[in-house]
């Protein structure tokens, strides 16, 4: 079922203005797409905690607009606490649309008992979708990853009207052999400086080099 | 051995000014979970390695471990009882300057409780507030 967003029309524009309307517990946020007027729109705050909640990316906007949406981007703050903004693209149910999914792994891979690491290369892939049906995220059965070995793009098994366009050949996981890290710093036996660029040591002075004073 | 740079343009830098919040490397990119600075400052060399180390000890060769800044500042300082004047210090250790908001460290290929651990491992040693973030789903 699409969530439903209420929205209002944004009057002032500026960045005073969006605080102003953070303040008070409002979102700002825009409406574009299918070559039609850009709309600046105001959401509150708690409506779209709800909707973000539930995990939709397409809404239908009802109040000031009546249309229907797909989230295309949310700006957080720095700390990624904060929502900023939201961008919302006209888009009708049944448009195939593109987005970025994440990868999950399930299972557990053979590789691990055999005293390997799993590693994630890569975490989410670009499909296209009908707007209506856009997965959370794609699963990657990991029960038959021996150790050296690794799964593709290809391994994934989208849902049906779901087309990957990442390329096929792209490594999504691999289980591998631990890198030994060294456990314990290296006591410096002398304060080593690095080599400075632009300064060459003098030709008599052979290794010993200009740093030396 | 400590993190410091092979090459560079000069021995001594000024000491500068940390302006702003971090609008860059803010965010996990490589593994599931990272550190987060809430504070600015400069992390030296040595905390950065005394935190690898606490992290390698606790991982036991498990996951992945991220260490997301670079120490690229050398830091002056002059020897003690020493009279004011003559110049500029010798450079003691190198520091990575980080804004708020900086990931300093990530993880990946553990679970959610051994990350946690690990991680508030590392922050003891840290001179900077930090808190544990999660990556953000696409």
């Amino acid at each position: 079922m699409t969530e439903k967003l209420s929205v209002e029309i944004r009057k002032e524009n500026g960045k005073h203005a969006a605080r102003r309307l953070r303040r008070s517990g409002n979102i700002p946020a825009v409406l574009y797409g299918h070559k039609e007027e850009t709309v600046p729109l105001t959401i509150k705050g708690e409506d779209l905690s709800r909707v973000m909640r539930h995990g939709a990316r397409f809404v239908e906007l009802i109040g000031a607009v009546s249309d229907t949406a797909l989230i295309r981007e949310m700006q957080w703050d720095t700390y990624g606490v904060e929502l900023l903004h939201v961008d919302f693209a006209r888009v009708s149910a049944d448009e195939r649309v593109r987005r970025e999914v994440a990868i999950e792994l399930r299972g557990e891979a053979p590789g691990v008992r055999a005293g390997g690491v799993v590693q994630l290369i890569l975490h989410s892939v670009d499909i296209e979708c009908p707007a209506m049906a856009i997965p959370d995220k794609l699963q990657l059965n990991i029960n038959h990853l021996e150790l050296e070995g690794v799964l593709r793009v290809s391994d994934l098994s989208p849902p049906e009207n779901v087309t990957i366009l990442t390329d096929k050949e792209s490594v999504v996981v691999q289980c591998v052999v631990p890198l030994e890290m060294p456990e314990e710093a290296a006591p410096a036996a002398e304060a080593i400086e690095p080599e400075l660029i632009g300064r060459k040591a003098e030709p008599e002075e052979g290794e010993e080099g200009v740093e030396e004073k | 051995m400590p993190l410091m740079p092979k090459r560079v343009k000069h021995r001594k830098s000024q000491r500068g000014r940390i302006k702003g919040k971090a609008t860059r490397g803010n965010r996990v990119v490589f593994g599931e979970f990272g550190l987060q600075t809430l504070q600015g400052g400069w992390v030296s060399a040595a905390t950065l390695e005394a935190a690898r180390v606490a992290a390698t000890q606790y991982l036991r060769n498990e996951g992945r471990l991220f260490i997301r800044v670079f120490p690229h500042k050398p830091i002056t300082s002059i020897p003690l009882e020493t009279r004011m004047g003559k110049g500029k210090g010798e450079p003691e250790y190198w520091a990575a300057v980080v804004k708020p908001g900086t990931v300093l460290f990530e993880l990946g290929g553990v679970g959610a409780d051994a990350a946690r651990i690990c991680l508030s491992r590392m922050a003891h040693k840290l001179p900077v507030k930090v808190r544990l973030i999660k990556r953000q789903t696409a």
